[in-house]
């Protein structure tokens, strides 16, 4: 029994490197704001996902917590949508008062095993002002990333948080709104290359992220979603076309 | 949202069951008392058709709610989108058949979002059968009967227009060419066997417009002998929805269109 209040500390902080060790080799989701709408982007197994009608997410972890959480979330907001109206799911709510409190609990309660996944929801608004990109951590923490008015529409997920920090500043260096896009996502894929590298230098060059790019996609499929924003349907989930993502690889 | 309820589910059935798991649907009607005469009411008050035509099908239904002899409204929507390919028309008990469209709505999207594919066509046709099975214990009572007819588009079937009708325990029945349900169905049915062998063409090989004027003079023609069936309001102007489910998914007709063949073909 771990009686003592320290004990219980040190063995949170065991459980939290232990996590972040399990995570480390996971591959980066980019969301990127568009023309359009929101697109996310990742490489290899399939982690995009369509949670309700204006809800997606994109996740790094063990498949089985990350298909735990996929589901709770659906039922969440599938419940709640047929209660009481679609205008009624909230990304904001399900969140905070459903995934995190549990995730909490369940890292917490070091005697059960904790969700190994990070996780990140995207809700699309009827404006980007509006949009909204939320990750949610392995114990439960919520970092809620405002998209400055529309101004800084992205998000990123990484397997550490050195790479979302490179991942990040890549991109505020060089998004620019209201692209199209193929545009968007050679620059997603290019952001993802970013998360990839494990090198120290602070920036690299724009040949050499090029060249990493086609060296580290690899075999790896790359696989992407988009939300688009005016539609006449209720669902704005879609997922993007090979056709779209063949000029991708390419280059 | 109760977050730990929802967790403890684990990999989940299907959307009516998790429904029911949190009391949010009523449980399949255990078949109980009949009701005092000891037969079942057929209140399914109204006229709903539809047909295969050369773009796929036509699904068509009059305007009119009734209770008993009272007229209750007179712009009920009996034609309802489920799904981007998939339309369920109603007759019978509104409140039962609007809740069944919702729970089949949220069934086929939750089906996708969880399975990361789309509900099959059989498996789609299937789940409404479910659905009335589960209701038939109150049809048996006399309070919730609902007799509807599914349509929908299957890219991988020839013809693709697929077309069901159901009886009221949930047996289910595919529509070679037409299929009419509701109190002024008989008439319906008359007139749609009838063009659909000596009219000029076959159901099936008619232009969308022959077939909206075919639909109007069906409706036009339940609801002479019918009360329960609205029809075509002519002094108001309240025309019958009308919604084709093609290859590029459905489309409502706009009343104008309705409105100006009624007044050159049927009027």
């Amino acid at each position: 029994m771990i009686e003592e209040p320290y004990r219980w500390v040190e063995a949170i902080a065991t459980r939290r490197d232990y996590i972040e060790m399990q995570l480390a080799t996971g591959s980066p989701v980019v969301a990127l704001g568009y023309d359009e709408g929101i697109l996310l982007l990742t490489v290899g197994q399939q982690k995009l996902f369509e949670i309700y009608d204006r809800i997606a997410l994109g996740a790094i972890g063990h498949p089985g917590d990350i298909e735990r959480l996929r589901m709770a979330a659906i039922e969440l907001a599938s419940t709640e949508g047929f209660t009481r109206s679609a205008a009624d799911v909230s990304l904001r709510r399900l969140a905070y008062y459903s995934l995190s409190p549990v995730m909490k609990n369940a890292f917490e309660q070091i005697y059960g095993a904790p969700f190994l996944a990070r996780l990140l929801f995207v809700e699309i608004g009827t404006s980007p002002a509006e949009d909204l990109f939320l990750e949610v951590e392995y114990d439960g923490a919520i970092n809620l990333r405002s998209s400055d008015g529309g101004n800084r529409p992205f998000a990123v997920l990484a397997a550490t948080k050195k790479s979302a920090k490179e991942m990040a500043e890549f991109l505020s260096k060089r998004f620019q709104s209201a692209k199209d896009l193929p545009a968007t996502l050679d620059l997603a894929l290019d952001a993802w290359t970013v998360g990839q590298l494990r090198t120290d230098e602070a920036m690299t060059g724009d040949d050499e992220i090029r060249r990493q790019r086609s060296e580290r996609l690899g075999s790896g499929t790359i696989s992407a979603a988009v939300l688009k924003r005016n539609t006449n349907r209720a669902v704005r989930y879609r997922a993007v076309e090979a056709s779209d993502l063949a000029p991708l690889i390419a280059k | 949202m109760d977050g730990k309820q929802a967790l403890d589910f684990g990999a989940s059935s299907d959307f009516p069951s998790l429904l029911r798991l949190q009391g949010l649907l009523a449980p399949a009607a255990q078949i109980g008392p009949m009701n005092a005469r000891g037969e079942i009411v057929p209140t399914e008050s109204t006229t709903i058709l539809a047909f295969k035509f050369s773009d796929g099908v036509l699904v068509a239904g009059d305007r009119r709610a009734t209770s008993g002899n009272t007229v209750v409204y007179d712009r009920a929507d009996k034609v309802l989108e489920i799904d981007q390919r998939s339309i369920m028309a109603i007759a019978g008990v509104p409140a039962t058949a609007w809740e069944m469209a919702r729970v089949l709505e949220h069934s086929f999207q939750f089906f996708r979002r969880t399975q990361l594919q789309e509900m099959s066509v059989d498996g789609k046709v299937r789940a409404l059968s479910k659905l009335l099975r589960d209701n038939f214990g109150f049809a048996l009572q006399g309070v919730g009967i609902v007799v509807p007819i599914f349509a929908t588009y299957d890219v991988k079937a020839s013809p693709s227009g697929r077309l069901y009708f159901y009886d009221a325990m949930g047996a289910q029945f595919e529509a070679t060419d037409f299929a009419a349900t509701g109190s002024g169905s008989p008439a319906v049915r008359g007139i749609l066997y009838y063009e659909n062998t000596w009219g000029k063409n076959p159901l099936q090989k008619i232009s969308e417009d022959e077939a909206v004027v075919v639909a109007l003079r069906a409706l036009d023609t339940a609801s002479e002998a019918d009360t329960a069936t609205g029809g075509i309001d002519r002094h108001a102007k309240i025309f019958p929805i009308m919604k084709i489910v093609a290859a590029d998914g459905i489309r409502t007709l706009p009343e104008e269109k309705i409105a100006e063949l009624f007044q050159k073909r049927v009027a």
